[in-house]
C-alpha cells in the first residue's frame, strides 16, 4: 500500500474542496489523506452484498406540500450576515470563468 | 467547403409557472425587487432544508406527457456538487440517475415532411440566483434561486439550424399551451444550449463537440448553429482539429465565440440526495394530470381546418392563445366558425389591442358573440355596421339587438327587395351595363354604388353584389 | 435545588416556592463556578434572564420540563443568538431563524441557557477540534469529554443544568454519555426534526437528549420528538410517551449481545462490567444471547466515506458570499474560496472535507459511494433479521474509558475508531442509548449501549430504567474526586 498521495494529487483534493493548501502543508496531507484513503479502501474487499442501495434511512417517501407562499425575508435580513453587499444586493468579486 | 453532415443536440431549460420555488415556499415571481423573494432555505442557510412543490411534479409530469415521455414512478434526486457564486449550496439539486420523464418525442415537420425528435430525457432542478456584473463586482439577486426548472435533453438527432428552430418552436408551443411554461426566451424563462458537432459520413463517429450556451432567442439558435457549422467546416478543411468547448452566440457580432475549452469531464461528484426520500408517482396521479391537458395546438389546427378556417387565420389563432382558447369553447355550438374565426382575428382584436384588454375581460359573453357570429353570417349586419358598434358592444351589457336598434340599422337582406332595386338601377344605367359587358371593371362598381344609394345605405352589400351580378349576366 | 429531582423542582414551582429566574440563576452560578470545564461557547445570559422573568407570568402547566434550563448544542441554529459549531468560519454567525426544536423547546416553556461545546462541525471524537478548545471531563479534568458532544455532556455530568440536546452523526450523543457518566439517547432517524441542525451528514444525524438520568431523558424526547412538514425525512409517527414502559418489569425481554461488541478490541474492564450488566439481566429473567451479526466490522469504513462524502458536499456553502467568516480583499473569486476555506476551517474539517470530495470524483463515486450506499442496506437487513427474535441489541457503548486530552491528535483514523461501536447504529437508523453501568480505572464510566429496532425508543427506556434502579451508581462527577 502506498504510503503518500503524489503532490498533485493532495492539489487536485484541494482544488475540489476549494480549500488553499500551502507548500508546508503539502508533506502533511500526502500522508494524513493516504491514510484515510487506505483506511476506505478496506470497502474493496467486501464481497457477497446485494445492489439494493441505503440513500438514507428514509422510513417514508416524500410528501410534497402545496404550492402557497409563505413568509419571505426582506432584502435587509438577506443582508445581514452578508460581509459584502451593496443596495440590495449581495457583492462578490467579479466572476470571469464560468463554471456550470 | 466540402460537405459534412452535421450532428445536433439541444438542452431546454424552462422555468415552471408555480406559484413557489421547487424546494421552499417562497414565491416564485420575475421582476420583483432584487432579494425580495427568498427565504433561508434558498439562501442555503446553514441547517435548512428542502420540502418539495407538488406543482412542480404535476407541471413536470403534464411536460412529459405532452413531449411524449415515460414517466418514472420511482424516483430521488441527486446533488450537482459545483462551486460557483450564483449557487447558493454549491450544490444543485437535480435528477442526474432518475430523470422524471425519458424516452419521449416531439413531431416536426421538415420541408412537409414529419420528423420525430427524439428527447433523451426530461428532468425536475432548480435554478440558480441571477448575477449582474459591475465593474470589478458582481452582484447576485436570490430572487431566482431555487425557481423550479425542468431540463428537456434532446438525442443527438438534428442536422440542421432550421430543424433545431423548428424543435424549439414546437416545444415553446407546447410547453406554452399546456401551461407549464411562460416560455419567454427574453426574460430566460426559456433558455436554449445547443450541441453541435459535424462528421464527413454517417459511418465517422460524431465529431468534436462544441456547446453554445444560453442563446437568446430561437433564430439566434438557428443562426448559431449554422456559423457553428461553418466555424467547424473551415477548421476541418483546413486539416485542422479543436478541442472541445463552450461557446456563446454574441448577438452584436451575429457569430459564436470561445467562452472556455472544456476541462477533462467537468467533475460535479454526484450523489442522491439524502434530503429527500423517494418521489412515489402513481397511476392514479398520471390520470389526474391528463386531465388538466388542454387541447393541443396540433389537434386545434386540425379542428379548426375542419370547420373550414383558412389557413393563415389557423395560424393566427394558434399565436394568440386566449382568443383560440375563445373559439374552443364554441366548438359545440352550430355557427359560421370562418366568420367567427375572422371577427375574433380582425375587429375584435384589434380593438383588444388598442385597448390592452382580454377578451375574457370584455362584455363579450359567449351568448352575444354567437349572436353576433349569426347576425354577421345572415348578413343582417355589415363589417362597416360592426365597425359603428363595436365598442358598445365590448363594453356595454346591452343585447346585440338593442345595440343594434340603437344604432338604426336595418339592413334589407331581402333577396327579392333587393333583386327589385337591382333591376331599377339595371333599367336606369344601359350605358354602363353596355360597359360592363365590353369588360370595363370599373362600371360594376358605379352600378354598386347606385345599387346602395338606391337602398340608402341598407342593402346588404355582399349580398347585393352577388345579386348584380347574377341580374348583369343574364 | 437543581440537585433535587424533576418531580420536586415541578413541584416547588407549582407551589411557587421557587421561579423559573431561580433555576436559572442558579444554572448560571454552577456554570460559572465550573468555568474551566470549557462546557459553553456562548451564554445566553440575558435572553434566558428576561425569558424566565415572563414565564412568571404564566401559570405552571403540568409540563414536568417548565421553566427548566436547557443548554443546546452549537450546531442546533437559534434565532438571534450565535450558533458557531465551534468553527472560525462561523465564529461570529447570528441566526436569522430556529431550529424546528429550539422551537419546540420554547413551546414547552423551557428556557435555553446557552450553547454547548463540541467538535468543529461535530467531526471528532473528544471534542479537541473545537475552535474554542475542548471541554474537560467532570470527573477527571485531564480526560476528554468525548465528542462531538462534548460540551453537552460536560455540562448534565457536572449537573450545571439537567437537560441538553446533543447530536449523534457517528455516536456523538452516546459516546461523550459513556466517558462522563450521563444518559444519551440517538433516536431513531426521522423521529428528531434536523429542519435548523446544520449538517455533516444529512443521512446519519439526529438530535437527541443528553441528561442525567433515564425518566428526564424520555421527558426532554417527549419534547422535541415529532413530524415536522420542514423536514421531509423526519416520519409521521403518531404522538406517543417515551415514558410509558419505564418501571415494566422486564422478565421474559429477549436481548442479544453481539460476539463482534465483546472482542478484544474493547478493554477487559469494560467488557467485564458489560458481563456482570449481561448476569444481572439473566438473574431479572430477561433471556440474553450472545450472537453473530454481519457487517458490524465494516461500519467504519462505510461511515468514512458516506461521512465524508456527504460532509464535502454539505460544507460547500460555507463559501464566505452569504454568511459567516470571509477573507478581506479577496483577490477574485477563487481566492474568496479558497483563502475563506483554507482559514475559516479547522484542520480535522479540512481533511475530511478534501477526502470527502475525492471519494465522489469522477469513478470513485460508484467504487466507494455507492457501494457503501449498498452494504449500508445489507447492514440495516443484518439488523431486522435480529429484530425479529429480539427485543432489543446491548454491548458497549465506546472501546476504553475517557482518555487524556493531551494524547496525540496526529493519527486521523483514530477520531473514527474512537465510534466503531456505536457507529452501525447510525448507518441502520435505529435508536441507541448509553447507559452508565459502572468505573473503570481512576473511577471513569463506563457506559451500556442499549439499540432498539426503529421507532422503539420506549423499550430502550424500559430496560435502561430497570437497570439504573438496580445499579443505582452515584453517577455525581462532583464527588467524583472523593470515589477514587
Amino acid at each position: 500500500m502506498k504510503e503518500k498521495l503524489t503532490k498533485e494529487e493532495v492539489l487536485h483534493v484541494a482544488h475540489l474542496a476549494r480549500i488553499k493548501v500551502d507548500e508546508q502543508e503539502i508533506e502533511k496531507y500526502q500522508v494524513e489523506l493516504k491514510q484515510l484513503l487506505n483506511d476506505v479502501d478496506k470497502i474493496k474487499e467486501v464481497e457477497g452484498y446485494d445492489e439494493e442501495r441505503m440513500i438514507a434511512p428514509w422510513t417514508e417517501n416524500t410528501t410534497p406540500r402545496e404550492d402557497i407562499s409563505g413568509e419571505m425575508l426582506n432584502p435587509k435580513e438577506v443582508l445581514k450576515n452578508a460581509p459584502r453587499h451593496s443596495g440590495n444586493y449581495i457583492e462578490v468579486p467579479i466572476v470571469i470563468s464560468e463554471e456550470a | 467547403m466540402s460537405n459534412y453532415i452535421p450532428t445536433i443536440g439541444i438542452e431546454v431549460h424552462c422555468e415552471l409557472k408555480t406559484k413557489t420555488k421547487i424546494f421552499s415556499n417562497s414565491t416564485n415571481g420575475y421582476g420583483q425587487m432584487a432579494n425580495s423573494l427568498t427565504n433561508v432555505i434558498d439562501l442555503g442557510y446553514p441547517g435548512t432544508l428542502p420540502t418539495l412543490n407538488q406543482e412542480v411534479l404535476s407541471l413536470a409530469m403534464k411536460a412529459a406527457l405532452i413531449l411524449n415521455c415515460k414517466i418514472r414512478r420511482k424516483m430521488h434526486f441527486d446533488r450537482k456538487n459545483y462551486f460557483y457564486p450564483d449557487n447558493p449550496k454549491n450544490y444543485q439539486i437535480t435528477q442526474a440517475e432518475t430523470p422524471i420523464g425519458y424516452d419521449g418525442y416531439v413531431e416536426i415537420e421538415v420541408n412537409g415532411e414529419k420528423k420525430k425528435i427524439e428527447i433523451e430525457e426530461m428532468h425536475i432542478e432548480e435554478d440558480t440566483c441571477k448575477s449582474t456584473h459591475r465593474g470589478e463586482k458582481t452582484l447576485l439577486d436570490f430572487n431566482r434561486a431555487g425557481v423550479p426548472l425542468i431540463e428537456i435533453v434532446t438525442k443527438p438527432c438534428m442536422t440542421s439550424g432550421e430543424e433545431a428552430k423548428l424543435y424549439l418552436e414546437k416545444l415553446k408551443e407546447l410547453l406554452f399551451y399546456s401551461d407549464v411554461s411562460d416560455c419567454k426566451m427574453e426574460e430566460g424563462s426559456m433558455r436554449a444550449d445547443a450541441n453541435v458537432s459535424i462528421r464527413k459520413k454517417e459511418t465517422d463517429p460524431y465529431g468534436t463537440k462544441a456547446e453554445i450556451k444560453n442563446i437568446g432567442s430561437i433564430s439566434n439558435v438557428k443562426l448559431s448553429i449554422e456559423k457553428e457549422i461553418e466555424r467547424q467546416a473551415k477548421i476541418y478543411d483546413n486539416n485542422e482539429t479543436f478541442l472541445p468547448q463552450t461557446r456563446r452566440f454574441d448577438d452584436k457580432l451575429n457569430d459564436t465565440v470561445l467562452m472556455r475549452v472544456k476541462e477533462t469531464g467537468n467533475d460535479y461528484r454526484y450523489f442522491p440526495e439524502p434530503d429527500i426520500p423517494y418521489v412515489i408517482i402513481t397511476e392514479e396521479d398520471i390520470k389526474e394530470v391528463q386531465k388538466t391537458i388542454p387541447m393541443l395546438p396540433d389537434e386545434r389546427r386540425e379542428k379548426y381546418r375542419s370547420l373550414g378556417i383558412g389557413e393563415k387565420n389557423i395560424e393566427s389563432l394558434i399565436g394568440n392563445r386566449s382568443l383560440s382558447d375563445y373559439l374552443n369553447n364554441l366548438l359545440d355550438e352550430n355557427i359560421d366558425f370562418k366568420t367567427a374565426a375572422n371577427l375574433l382575428l380582425g375587429d375584435i382584436a384589434a380593438y383588444l389591442n388598442k385597448n390592452e384588454v382580454e377578451i375574457t375581460d370584455t362584455q363579450l359573453t359567449k351568448d352575444r358573440f354567437i349572436e353576433l357570429v349569426t347576425k354577421m353570417s345572415d348578413k343582417t349586419l355589415t363589417s362597416k355596421n360592426l365597425k359603428d358598434i363595436l365598442e358598445t358592444i365590448m363594453e356595454s351589457d346591452k343585447t346585440i339587438k338593442e345595440i343594434v336598434e340603437e344604432a338604426g340599422i336595418k339592413n334589407i337582406t331581402d333577396d327579392k327587395a333587393i333583386t327589385t332595386l337591382v333591376q331599377k338601377v339595371i333599367s336606369e344605367n344601359k350605358e354602363s351595363v353596355e360597359d360592363y359587358k365590353a369588360g370595363k371593371d370599373r362600371a360594376i362598381k358605379y352600378l354598386m354604388g347606385q345599387v346602395m344609394k338606391e337602398s340608402k345605405g341598407s342593402a346588404n352589400p355582399e349580398m347585393a353584389m352577388n345579386i348584380l351580378k347574377e341580374e348583369l349576366n343574364k | 435545588m437543581l440537585d433535587k429531582s424533576i418531580k420536586e423542582i415541578h413541584e416547588a414551582l407549582k407551589k411557587k416556592e421557587i421561579k423559573p429566574i431561580d433555576l436559572v440563576e442558579e444554572a448560571f452560578t454552577r456554570i460559572e463556578k465550573n468555568k474551566e470545564l470549557n462546557a459553553y461557547i456562548t451564554l445566553n445570559k440575558e435572553a434566558a434572564i428576561k425569558r424566565a422573568k415572563e414565564l412568571e407570568e404564566k401559570e405552571v402547566s403540568d409540563n414536568l420540563l417548565f421553566g427548566l434550563p436547557i443548554a443546546v448544542k452549537d450546531n442546533i441554529v437559534t434565532k438571534d443568538l450565535k450558533t458557531t459549531c465551534a468553527s472560525h468560519i462561523l465564529e461570529n454567525f447570528i441566526p436569522i431563524y430556529n431550529a424546528t426544536v429550539v422551537e419546540k423547546i420554547e413551546e414547552n416553556d423551557m428556557v435555553i441557557i446557552g450553547k454547548t461545546n463540541m467538535d468543529e462541525f461535530a467531526m471528532g471524537s473528544s471534542s479537541r477540534t473545537s475552535y474554542f478548545g475542548a471541554p474537560k471531563n467532570p470527573w477527571n479534568h485531564n480526560k476528554i469529554s468525548g465528542g462531538s458532544s462534548g460540551g453537552s455532556a460536560t455540562t448534565i455530568a457536572a449537573r450545571d443544568v439537567l437537560f441538553a440536546l446533543g447530536t449523534d452523526t457517528g455516536g456523538s450523543i452516546r459516546q461523550p454519555a459513556s466517558y462522563t457518566g450521563i444518559v444519551g439517547m440517538k433516536p431513531t432517524y426521522g423521529r428528531v426534526s434536523r429542519y435548523g441542525l446544520i449538517a455533516f451528514a444529512s443521512s446519519l444525524d439526529q438530535i437527541g437528549p443528553m441528561t442525567r438520568n433515564v425518566y428526564e431523558n424520555a421527558l426532554l424526547l417527549n419534547v422535541i420528538a415529532g413530524h415536522d412538514k420542514k423536514d421531509l425525512t423526519s416520519a409521521n409517527k403518531e404522538k406517543e410517551d417515551f415514558t410509558r414502559l419505564i418501571g415494566k418489569d422486564i422478565k421474559n425481554m429477549k436481548i442479544a449481545l453481539p460476539s463482534y461488541f465483546m472482542s478484544d478490541i474493547v478493554t477487559e474492564e469494560i467488557r467485564s462490567e458489560v458481563e456482570k450488566t449481561k448476569k444481572l439481566l439473566e438473574k431479572s429473567g430477561a433471556t440474553v444471547d450472545v450472537i453473530d451479526m454481519k457487517y458490524l466490522d465494516n461500519a467504519v469504513t462505510l461511515y468514512q466515506i458516506i461521512a465524508m462524502g456527504e460532509a464535502s458536499s454539505n460544507l460547500a456553502r460555507f463559501d464566505g458570499i452569504r454568511y459567516g467568516f470571509s477573507i478581506e480583499n479577496p483577490k477574485n473569486i477563487d481566492d474568496l474560496y479558497l483563502e475563506t476555506r483554507k482559514e475559516g476551517f479547522g484542520k480535522e474539517v479540512k481533511r475530511r472535507i478534501m477526502v470527502g470530495s475525492y471519494l465522489l470524483s469522477g469513478e470513485n463515486a460508484k467504487i466507494y459511494y455507492n457501494k457503501a450506499l449498498s452494504i449500508r442496506d445489507d447492514m440495516k437487513k443484518e439488523f431486522d433479521r435480529v429484530f425479529k427474535d429480539y427485543d432489543l441489541i446491548i454491548g458497549p457503548t465506546t472501546t476504553t474509558t475517557a482518555y487524556n486530552l493531551t494524547d496525540p491528535m496526529d493519527d486521523p483514523s483514530k477520531s473514527f475508531m474512537d465510534d466503531v461501536l456505536v457507529i452501525p447504529v447510525n448507518m441502520a437508523g435505529l435508536p441507541g442509548l448509553s447507559l452508565p453501568i459502572g468505573f473503570g480505572a481512576g473511577h471513569m464510566p463506563i457506559g451500556l449501549h442499549i439499540i432498539g429496532n426503529s421507532f422503539e425508543e420506549a423499550k430502550i427506556y424500559q430496560l435502561a430504567s430497570f437497570l439504573e434502579k438496580e445499579l443505582n451508581l452515584n453517577l455525581d462527577a462532583r464527588k467524583g474526586e472523593e470515589n477514587v
